[in-house]
This record gives structure tokens, sequence and C-alpha cells, in this order.
């Protein structure tokens, strides 16, 4: 146990932080991307590691995403386009979060992790993303903004499903 | 294959190249394909750098077969097949590691780090006959280049720099960017794709299909301020050239440097500066040209500058690709320079990047067109064939692919189409100083 276990200065619980990782789970099933991108702070970091090596530094490794906000601006602008042709038609996508658990506390910040499979449907083709997501959300007075979002696949080869052209 | 029709017409008359589109499909040309192709050809298995002491390993697949790419303890590099030689069982089943000993659980046998046999449980009941020295792990023919080793299932005499033709020159202009060497960077991108392997390798060194299908990813690099070459109206840009054996390069003016900070921008130029005085100008001009070089049957390498990618695919079967995407840069870059060039290469390759998936999705819907090859049998490939120095548009450099792979497979045989590989930037007496001297 750490210092940062003691002082939860924000109040928030992990039933806020479950309701929190839903509705943003809906937003991304919804393809509401830019709602979804308002969800992030200025100073964001999007980003999966190489599903290879999970514990990788995704700056210094040939991560499969390092978004700081400038690129994951240009993710979103570039997927709701018919010319991102990968998920033109877009995917369906149907999100199960579970095993919430808030691991600590600094000041303004909360660290969070949850358990993910992502389903993506397309082209009659059905696959499944499984991982693990690591959350720092930063509570504020418009309420919880994500800080930093980080996706860890399970799979360390990417057959059948390919693309990660969605948003994990 | 005997008196079929052709699978590949190369009317160099006429001007007209078509690609029957069985040869994505049919079960019978993979079949043929691994036996003349993959049985025999030099193949990538990884670069040095992956191995840096003695005993590292790491096991991945490579034509098929599953092999360890290992340094052994006196620092030879190896390529063993993963099989023990008493019952078959993978003696190795970590994906990479450091080890002197590679021991098959099944019954225990063990070899060393060069492939010896050198532990059988109980062999004292084996007969006289039973030699320890004929049964280490098979080695194919292992050679390398400039740091990319490749391996070669067949018994022939033919030597890798032979082979490679005039596309060493390009992986020499990779090689030489960094006098500490380059090195493959942590991280492998593994997935898969719904298509046949050769129309990656098409799609690898074709520049036809970048505005269109990566209009998003340009669209980006416009909002971030950079004008790549081809998007002002005039695509007809770079060279198509036919390297030899069936492989080739799409070579261009670079694309810019996005995403770049100042600061990155003042060492990227001292960099330049500093191959330019090591190389002269007119071989660093070349190298900072942008080089997308297809090596038959499935090797590829694409530098943009800012990111080099290493790229191999496998066929699964007709409609499935195993690929592996690797980055290779500078050892010697600065923390700066690497996250630079990291941030763009994550922004265009791979299975997350901006523009592969964009790639992915047109191949798997050609392969899903080819549902009609009865009523539509053939695929264009003609572009630029008159022309006397075809551009990064034209469709030379998949040419040059099919018509080695058509010899492969038909025992066609095939001259080569327009200017070759101009290499005069070696004449200036500065390239001595390269690993790209004659040899």
């Amino acid at each position: 146990m750490t210092d940062m276990d003691l002082v939860n200065v924000t109040g928030v619980s992990r039933a806020d932080v479950e309701d929190f990782l839903y509705r943003e789970a809906a937003l991304l099933d919804e393809w509401r991307l830019e709602e979804w991108l308002d969800l992030f702070t200025h100073d964001c970091v999007y980003e999966v590691p190489p599903p290879d090596l999970p514990d990788a530094d995704t700056a210094r490794s040939f991560s499969l995403i390092h978004d700081e906000r400038t690129l994951l601006e240009q993710r979103v602008i570039r997927l709701k386009k018919p010319t991102a042709h990968a998920e033109f038609p877009h995917s369906r996508t149907r999100r199960q979060i579970t095993n919430v658990r808030i691991l600590g506390h600094a000041g303004d910040e909360v660290m969070c992790t949850a358990n993910f499979a992502v389903y993506r449907m397309r082209n009659g083709i059905d696959v499944v993303y499984v991982g693990r997501y690591e959350y720092v959300l930063k509570f504020s007075a418009d309420g919880l903004k994500i800080k930093h979002r980080k996706a860890i696949l399970d799979q360390s080869v990417l057959d059948p499903q390919g693309k990660v052209s969605i948003i994990l | 294959m005997t008196s079929q029709a052709p699978l590949v017409v190369d009317d160099r008359e006429r001007g007209l190249f078509r690609v029957h589109r069985s040869v994505f499909v049919s079960e019978e040309i993979l079949r043929q394909e691994q036996e003349q192709i993959f049985s025999r050809s030099w193949l990538y298995v990884g670069h040095e750098s992956e191995l840096r002491k003695p005993g590292d390993f790491v096991t991945r697949r490579v034509g098929g077969r599953t092999v360890i790419f290992n340094r052994d303890r006196h620092g030879t590099i190896r390529v063993m097949l993963n099989t023990c030689r008493h019952r078959g069982a993978e003696v190795c089943r970590l994906k990479s590691g450091n080890s002197r000993v590679f021991t098959c659980f099944y019954h225990g046998w063990a070899y060393d780090s060069t492939g010896r046999l050198v532990s059988v449980p109980d062999g004292d009941s084996y007969s006289a006959s039973f030699d320890r020295t004929e049964l280490g792990l098979h080695q194919p023919r292992v050679e390398s280049y400039r740091g990319f080793v490749f391996a070669n299932f067949s018994a022939g005499p033919d030597s890798l720099v032979d082979w490679l033709a005039d596309a060493r020159y390009l992986i020499d202009l990779v090689a030489d960017q960094s006098e500490t060497g380059m090195e493959i960077v942590a991280g492998t991108h593994h997935y898969s794709m719904r298509a046949n392997w050769k129309l990656l390798m098409e799609n690898s060194v074709d520049g036809y299909h970048g505005l269109t299908v990566h209009q998003t990813y340009f669209e980006m690099l416009m909002n971030l301020g950079i004008t790549p070459p081809g998007t002002d109206g005039n695509r007809e840009t770079g060279r198509g050239i036919d390297l030899g054996h069936g492989h080739a390069v799409a070579t261009n003016p670079e694309l810019g440097s996005p995403l770049m900070s100042p600061e990155v921008l003042v060492e990227r130029d001292a960099h330049r500066a500093a191959l330019a005085a090591r190389l002269g100008p007119d071989h660093a001009s070349r190298m900072v040209m942008t080089r997308n070089l297809g090596i038959f049957p499935n090797f590829v390498i694409v530098d943009l500058n800012w990111g080099i990618q290493v790229r191999t695919m496998y066929p699964l079967a007709p409609g499935h690709t195993e690929i592996t995407g690797w980055q290779i840069m500078p050892s010697d870059d600065s923390d700066s320079m690497r996250r630079y060039r990291l941030e763009n290469a994550m922004s265009f390759w791979g299975p997350a990047g901006l523009a592969t998936p964009d790639d992915i999705e047109g191949l798997e819907q050609c392969q899903r067109g080819f549902a009609s090859v009865t009523e539509v049998e053939w695929s264009d490939i003609s572009r630029g064939m008159k022309k006397p120095a075809p551009s990064i548009v034209d469709e030379l450099q998949m040419r040059v692919f099919w018509r080695e792979w058509n010899k492969r497979i038909t025992g066609t045989g095939y001259e080569p189409e327009g200017q070759p590989y101009d290499a005069d930037y070696l004449r200036s007496d500065s390239s001595a100083q390269t690993g790209a001297s004659p040899r």
C-alpha cells in the first residue's frame, strides 16, 4: 500500500468509474467519436503496446498506437470520413467492460483498471479483441476526464483480428 | 505445369500485361508456390541486431516451418528447424530468450546452441549404428547481407548476394544510414489478412494506390502542414526500377517530415550533413529518397526516411496471409529522434496505423472480387508498360514480381523491363568508405 492509496480527495468511487467507462463504451459503440474525444484532457495519451511486448514503453517501441492529443484528433477526424476505407462502412462493435478496480489516487487523479472484450462485426466476419485497460482519470469541475488510456491486448498475434482499425 | 492456359500474359509489343485471377484462389497454385517458390528461395529470417549476445534466440515461422534463429555460443548466427530429430516435437517453445541448450520436453533429447545433439536420456539402449552426430537440428543454408539474414531450404549453389542482384544497392542505402549499424526496434506487428499473399507484395511497391487508398493519411499530413509529393496534381514522380530476379523498387522524392519538432529538425539536418560528408553528396541525396523495395518472393523494405518498415508475408491459405512487420532504425539515433521516427511509423504502419488498415481493406476487397473469377478472369497490370522511364504510379514494379513468379510456376522465361538501376553515386571516392563498395 502506498501513500496515494490513502488519500482520496476526489471522492470518486468505483461506481463512478464504472458509470464513466460504460458511458465511454457506449459513445464508441455508437460511433459518437467527437463526443468521445471530448472526454480527454489536452495532455492526454491513448496507447496500445506492441502485442508481443505488453509491458513495453509505447513511445520507444514499435507499438500499435501511441497517440498524444494531436494524433488522437487526427485519428478521430479520419475515422469519421467515408474515405477511411477500413471502417467504411463502419464496423459494428459491442464492448463488455468488467473487473473494474480503482488502483490508487494521486491529487485529483484516479488510477484504475478494467478488463475488456471488444466484439467487431463487419462483412459477415466477427472477431473479438481481449485485454485490459489502464486509465488515469482526472477529476475536474466538469467531471472525470481521461488523461491516460492504455489498452493492453492479450492477443500476441492478430489472427484473425487483422486490423485494429476501430478504437479499442 | 504443362500445356495449361497461361497464368501471366506479358505482351511487350502491345504493352499489355495480365494476371489470371486463379493464382489468388487456387489451392493447387498454393501447393506449387510452396514447392517451387518457398522451398527454393532465399527467405528473410531476421536481422542480426535481434540477436545481440551469444545464446540469444527467437523462434518464428519462415516458409511454413518454425525455426530457431539464434546466435550460438561462439557468436555465429544460425537458423535451425525447430523439430526434434527423435519424434518431431518443437524443441524450443519460447518466442525469444537466451539459452545454451534446447531440450525437447517430450523424451528429453537436448541440443546445444550450435544444434548438436548433446544428450539422449538412457542413450546406452541404442545400437552401435545409432549415430548422434547425424542427429543435430536440421540447418538450412543461411547467408547474411548487411545484417539481413536469409535462409534457403534447398541445396542449390546460388549465393544470397548473387540472388539479390541490384536489390543489394537498395539494401546498402538502408544499411549505410548509420555508422554504428541499423537495429530492429522492440515490438513486432504480427497480424493476418483475408487476402492472397501476392496482393501484399504488389501493394508494397505500388505507388498508384497512394492517393486513393491513403487519402485520409495525406489529408492528415496536410492538416499538419505538410504537402507530400504527388498531391500537387503531378503524380508521375519517381521511378519504378527492375532490379533483376523478380526484385523491384519504387523510389520517389521524400514525403516531407510530418510531426517534426524544431529540435528534431536540427538533428535531422545535422545527420544529413554528416551523411553527405561521409558518403558524398550524390550518395546522400539518393539515400534520402523514399524506397519501396520488394525482394522476391516475400520480403519488403519500405524506407520513408522517418521510418523504415521491414515486412514479410506468407500464405496460410489462398485467401489468408500471415504478415510480420518490424521497424529498423540507426542504432545511434538520439532518444528524441527515435521517438520522432516511431511516432510517424505508428501513425502510418501496422494494424492500427492510419494507412495500413486501408491497404489491407483494399486487398481483402480484391480477394472478395475474385469470387467472380469464372466470369472475370484477368487482372490488368499494364500501366506505363511502353514508357521509357516508368514512374512510381506505373506498374513496372509489379510486373517484375510476376515475371519471376511465372518463371517459377510455369517455367516461362523473361527479359528485364526499363532502364537498369543507376548506381553512379557509388563512383565517387567517398563511397569507398561504405559497406556498399564493390563485392
